[in-house]
């Protein structure tokens, strides 16, 4: 069966400009699906930060910093999870920062849950996809928490990486911020083979 | 499920579509692109999801930049554009989150990293944000941008643009792109719509220009149609 395709338009970069009249307060904030929304009682909120940098270590200013992922209990509110009415109705799972004049980032959110896919466990992971002027296609990358080694060890997306680079993708500890746990995920675009953050085509 | 469906909805772009890099006369092109290859991501769930009712996050209100305060009108061609977002398939993508950014009527932004000595139009903010409908359509009131001087070395031009970016229903149809409009000499020039290599798929991302009654009201109209990565991909409300 074939049917006319539609070719996708093409990527740009969002260039210098992005407005910051755009972001409201609360965008980096999962705990709450908006700014006047009930906070999520489900799972253990954390503080999620880092700093976006780029040729030389130079911090990557108006940077924008989207993170995608599961609810505590490693569902979507969306059709494509079979358990979809399950999640968390105060949990969008979606968030945006945007980067400081010192490249840096931060989200609240939850630890989200692992899932199984097929035959196959999920880690419990974020997704993130980041744009900057310059960058001509947002790149992506998975976070990984500290706390599950061995789901880490066992996740497919982890699994694609030579092993010496697995660890750029685990978040690591990084104290506590307003009686939560923090964790620290610098992301580094262009630093050359030693540094750079591993990044996946989709 | 996924099995049967994954491949089928997500292919790999189509050759010539995407934008080369670096680019020539771009510097941030070169420091920011990641000098390793991007690594193949199985498309898992995380993959093929994203946030479903992303509107009650981001307020989906603002279609007119033209007149951000009653009684006061920003300076320049008052345009419309319209069009369509649709999937790979020219299904109508239902209530994806459309943003659209751009300058003002002298090509100057209203933000803090613009210092160009160029005017700044105090009734002119230049972003909003709308939902789509059920048949996929947006539609926003604004301005003609006018183009601007890149700032390198050996300066070149920006076309009059629009960025546009568009959240559907996953992370692998996200899409940043930009609208230029149709017959600028500057298109020929602009080294960003120029790093695509298909000229087809440079063409593509040009506006096409609506017989001047169309939107009526004095607002000349344009229409850009937007298809996003994916097949089968608006996925049925719960």
């Amino acid at each position: 069966m074939t049917s006319t395709r539609f070719t996708p338009l093409s990527q740009h970069t969002i260039g210098p400009f992005f407005p910051a009249t755009f972001f409201q307060e609360g965008d980096n904030d999962l705990t709450r699906v908006s700014a006047d929304a009930p906070p999520t009682e489900r799972g253990e909120r954390i503080v999620l930060r880092g700093r976006l940098t780029k040729l030389n270590g130079a911090p990557v200013v108006n940077g924008i910093v989207e993170l995608w992922q599961a609810d505590s209990a490693g569902r979507f509110r969306h059709p494509e999870d079979p358990a979809w009415q399950e999640a968390d109705p105060n949990f969008l799972g979606w968030g945006r920062a945007w980067t400081d004049a010192d490249g840096q980032y931060s989200f609240h959110t939850v630890i989200p849950g692992g899932y199984v896919e097929g035959n196959q466990w999920r880690a419990p992971h974020a997704n993130i996809l980041i744009m900057a002027a310059g960058l001509m296609r947002p790149v992506h990358t998975t976070l990984f928490f500290p706390d599950f080694a061995e789901a880490n060890a066992a996740d497919p997306v982890l699994a694609v990486l030579p092993a010496a680079l697995r660890p750029r993708l685990v978040a690591v500890d990084d104290g506590r911020t307003d009686g939560v746990r923090a964790f620290r995920f610098d992301i580094r675009l262009r630093a050359g083979r030693d540094e750079e953050t591993p990044f996946f085509e989709v | 499920m996924n099995e049967s469906t994954t491949p089928r909805r997500f292919d790999p772009w189509p050759a010539g579509v995407q934008p080369q890099v670096p680019i020539e006369g771009y510097p941030s092109t070169w420091d920011f692109t990641p000098s390793q290859s991007l690594f193949p991501r199985p498309a898992t769930r995380t993959e093929l999801t994203g946030p479903f009712e992303l509107w009650r996050k981001l307020p989906c209100s603002e279609n007119n930049l033209a007149v951000v305060s009653p009684g006061r009108t920003a300076q320049g061609q008052l345009i419309h554009i319209e069009g369509r977002i649709l999937d790979e398939d020219g299904k109508p993508v239902r209530g994806a989150v459309v943003e659209l950014w751009q300058a003002n009527a002298a090509g100057r932004y209203r933000h803090a990293l613009d210092q160009r000595a160029a005017p700044l139009d105090p009734d002119f903010i230049g972003n909003g944000r709308v939902r789509t409908d059920e048949e996929g359509r947006y539609a926003f009131f604004t301005i003609k941008p006018g183009a601007y001087p890149v700032p390198v070395k050996d300066t070149w031009w920006r076309p009059p643009h629009v960025h546009f970016s568009v959240l559907g229903p996953s992370t692998l149809s996200r899409l940043v792109t930009q609208m230029y409009f149709p017959a600028d000499p500057l298109n020929d020039w602009d080294r960003i719509l120029n790093s695509v290599p298909d000229p087809v798929a440079r063409t593509r991302l040009i506006a096409r220009q609506l017989p001047p009654a169309e939107v009526g009201d004095g607002w000349l109209g344009f229409r850009h149609d937007i298809v996003l990565r994916g097949r089968n991909a608006t996925p049925v409300t719960p």
